[in-house]
């Protein structure tokens, strides 16, 4: 047996995991620190890692200030609305005053974006997201970082994060195994960012045979960016919070363009609207949040679950109506064939053409995730401007 | 079972096994060409078979629920920027699409920041992130608010 | 030396008629190997069984002069260049090898079957070309082995571990070193070694030969006729379900592509 090397690096900045954030917090990274070391290691190939793999087909949060279409504190209220008032909203409003000049570099790189056609401006599904052709959404970013990063270590999966022996409570790097030639690698860094991803098959999926791969999250995401943190005592938040997601039957296919732009809808056995229904179990539950607009996703998700549970499966969504619309199949179909191939793999190995049959939709078993509208994950201080002056301790020493 | 590969096709270039975020793509040993080992955590992102210069490996749908006789096969163009695909139902039927992947030249765009200016302490201190105020493509500077405007949420 | 005939050196102590028959042996040993290959994994049943299927989806019925002629051109160009690999250090290595085996194989049969006891009247471009083949076999063959095989390149494999998957290349290798070493200390009359090496050479085309059912060996049978399959498709419009070449101008260079497999 090939006895196992070990590999010593040494960096300024150590970026961990290369997926949509590790690659991009690499090119942002190079921008502050023209003369740092800087260092992505990823335990795939970042050209295609992480969970935007196949693509994406929208882009979820874009205020558009450019059209005056949103303001961030308008985007803190919905996600205030969303989940219920468990929020930070300093973080909400720094991520929202942001996403625009990301929006608009990648539109500068090379990504499709879609336009409507009487306004010139990127096409909106619903109000705030907006579309986009984002097959290879991954490797353009991607490609940032390579030509950012000093190094990219792909490959490469970091195992622990390393504590600085010297300074207390400080990180120092991190280590882990080529999964190729099962060398041992390690990472001494002066600072460190931990972008290794969410959490797939904490509860069991739906399919338990080979099925187990079709998961609404990639199943290679094994929740390195909270395994990470937790090991070395960083402070948790929300850790409870559990994401269930409504989408289509089996192939879990994104039902947001469905809702938003094909304005396809819901439906039980009986054929009924049977949210309604929930309206007095839901506030006795949760009290006035169902009487916001929008409502909820986590309490529509609640109705759809009390209406299963109650009797009135399966449930549909009623495409034949949208699908007549030519634009409109198209945008249905290739909402898939970029963001989730399997649900048109499921449909067609069933014979579900949704300009004929009306699909079944199915809850998601739960996630640990923090994104797309979760809030879990890691503590963190937030911007200086916007967070609560006690976070930020006075420096010391560097 | 996912992805699976047509040994007649496959030549043994290794860009599957070199692209697969699951890691699972592998090379066999006894004919040296493609293969999947592990069906259940493939998560049919078809990034092996986008990446197959012989076009050898095709998805056929998981055993659980996917009965066989269906087909959905791509071909991802990068000089032209397209993708394009082609469904055959079970049943016969046959949908065809492409779509857009570029609308650039292939990283041409994206600067190397490296031979950019640096950034001054000013900006350093600053909240804005790179192409920052500018980028926004509004008039004044990155958008800040009071922290008394912010009500009390997850905090410790 | 490269104008050596080594059988007739070996015709002093082997008969030609023995050589022959060994000869006939070895083309013997690959058609079993390959039609026993051929009924246990019944991959000819199912090429031709998908083939049928996939003329239901042909967009146009080809008569036989287009079908003879699309045949010729896959021969000419995609078995004759092995055009599959597509650019680069492989392709070259295996054009190089498959020359230099067909070469060596012909070369060896013409001399056991019209020159055993020729000596040194034997034709020199006969006893060249053999040696040259040899040569050819080598290079590309060592080539590939130690640097371009794709579980050394792709997975990180060490260039010494040995799979199922290297019968083939290696004992056709050994075949052509062996053969060659045997030359070699032949005509310069190091006689035990060259015995030893006769020994070797004899001992490589049985494994070879005879390993057919268990190595590559019969993708020289296998993969012109999916080349030639792949072809018709294409011409016949079924293209084995694929969607058709998109009508758009290449106007963005390379992406992902432009790099090779071997990111670790």
């Amino acid at each position: 047996m090939a006895k196992v090397k070990t590999h010593f690096e040494e960096s300024d900045v150590l970026i961990v995991g290369g997926g949509m954030a590790g690659t991009g917090a690499t090119f942002e990274a190079r921008h502050w620190g023209k003369d740092l070391k800087i260092i992505c290691v990823e335990k795939a190939n970042i050209d295609r890692s992480g969970a935007v793999a196949q693509g994406l087909y929208a882009i979820n949060c874009y205020m558009g200030m450019q059209w005056n279409e949103n303001q961030p504190e308008d985007h803190v209220r919905y996600a205030r609305n969303d989940l219920m008032g468990m929020v930070r909203e300093d973080l909400g409003y720094d991520m929202a005053r942001h996403v625009d000049s990301t929006v608009h570099m990648f539109d500068e790189w090379g990504l499709p974006m879609m336009k409507n056609e009487k306004t010139g401006r990127y096409l909106r599904e619903g109000k705030w997201q907006i579309m986009i052709h984002g097959e290879s959404y991954k490797p353009i970013v991607a490609e940032a970082a390579k030509k950012s990063a000093d190094k990219i270590y792909n490959r490469i999966m970091i195992t622990h994060l390393l504590m600085d022996d010297k300074k207390e409570n400080r990180i120092g790097g991190a280590v882990g195994f080529n999964m190729r030639t099962g060398d041992y690698h390690v990472f001494r860094a002066k600072t460190v960012i931990v972008a290794a991803g969410g959490a797939s098959h904490i509860f069991k999926p739906r399919a338990v045979g080979e099925g187990m791969g079709r998961t609404w999250y990639a199943p290679w995401s094994n929740g390195s960016a909270y395994a990470l943190p937790i090991a070395v005592g960083a402070k948790m938040t929300q850790m409870e919070n559990r994401i269930v997601l409504c989408r289509f039957k089996d192939g879990y296919g994104p039902v947001g363009a469905y809702f938003l732009h094909l304005k396809t809808y819901t439906q039980n056995a009986n054929g009924e609207n049977y949210e309604k229904k929930w309206y007095d179990h839901t506030k006795n539950l949760v009290g006035e949040y169902i009487d916001h607009h929008p409502t909820p996703t986590c309490l529509r998700n609640h109705a759809f679950i009390q209406e299963v549970m109650a009797g009135g499966g399966p449930i549909h969504m009623v495409t034949t109506e949208a699908f007549q619309d030519p634009h409109l199949e198209t945008v249905g179909w290739e909402n898939f064939l970029g963001m989730t191939v399997g649900q048109a793999v499921v449909w067609a190995s069933q014979n579900i053409d949704p300009k004929y049959t009306n699909p079944e939709l199915t809850t998601s078993e739960p996630y640990v995730m923090g994104s797309h509208a979760t809030c879990s994950g890691a503590w963190v201080s937030g911007p200086e401007d916007l967070s609560p002056p006690e976070y930020f301790g006075v420096i010391t020493e560097c | 079972m996912s992805t699976f590969v047509y040994m007649t096709r496959c030549d043994g270039c290794g860009h599957c096994v070199d692209i697969c975020p699951s890691d699972i793509m592998h090379i066999d040993e006894t004919i040296r060409r493609a293969v999947n080992i592990e069906p259940n955590f493939c998560w049919e992102c078809y990034s092996c078979v986008k990446a197959c210069p012989n076009h050898a490996i095709d998805v056929r749908g998981y055993a659980d629920f996917a009965p066989m006789g269906h087909s959905v096969r791509v071909r991802r163009e990068e000089e032209k920027g397209t993708i394009s695909w082609k469904i055959k139902f079970r049943n016969g039927n046959e949908k065809n699409f492409v779509s857009p992947i570029t609308t650039k030249p292939w990283g041409k765009f994206i600067p190397k920041l490296a031979e950019e200016a640096s950034p001054d302490q000013g900006e350093i201190n600053s909240q804005r992130l790179y192409t920052e105020p500018n980028g926004l493509n509004i008039d004044g500077d990155l958008p800040t608010i009071s922290k008394d405007t912010f009500k009390k949420g997850v905090y410790y | 030396m490269i104008t050596n005939n080594p059988f007739s050196g070996l015709s002093e102590i082997i008969s030609p008629i023995a050589m022959q028959g060994f000869a006939i042996a070895m083309i013997a040993l690959v058609a079993i190997g390959t039609l026993i290959d051929i009924i246990h994994k019944k991959n000819v049943k199912y090429f031709f069984d998908n083939a049928k299927k996939a003329k239901k989806s042909a967009k146009i019925h080809l008569s036989t002069r287009q079908r003879t002629s699309v045949i010729l051109k896959t021969v000419a160009h995609d078995i004759a260049t092995t055009a599959e690999l597509g650019r680069g250090k492989r392709r070259v290595a295996h054009v190089l090898g498959m020359y230099g085996t067909i070469i060596f194989w012909v070369t060896s049969v013409l001399l056991i079957f019209s020159f055993p006891t020729a000596g040194s009247s034997t034709p020199s471009s006969l006893t060249i070309m053999w040696h040259v083949g040899a040569i050819m076999t080598c290079l590309g063959g060592f080539w590939f082995w130690l640097f371009l095989r794709v579980d050394v390149l792709a997975e990180a494999h060490p260039w010494y571990r040995i799979i199922k998957a290297d019968l083939f290349v290696l004992a056709l290798l050994a075949c052509a070193t062996f053969g060659l070493a045997w030359s070699y200390t032949q005509f310069s009359g190091v006689i035990e070694l060259s015995y030893l090496f006769l020994v070797l050479y004899i001992t490589s085309n049985l494994v070879l030969f005879g390993g057919v059912y268990w190595s590559k060996f019969a993708h020289m049978f296998y993969k012109p006729g999916a080349a030639i399959q792949k072809n018709l498709a294409e011409a016949d419009g079924s293209r084995d379900n694929l969607p058709p070449l998109a009508d758009a101008p290449k106007q963005f260079g390379l992406g992902i592509k432009r790099e090779q497999p071997k990111h670790y």
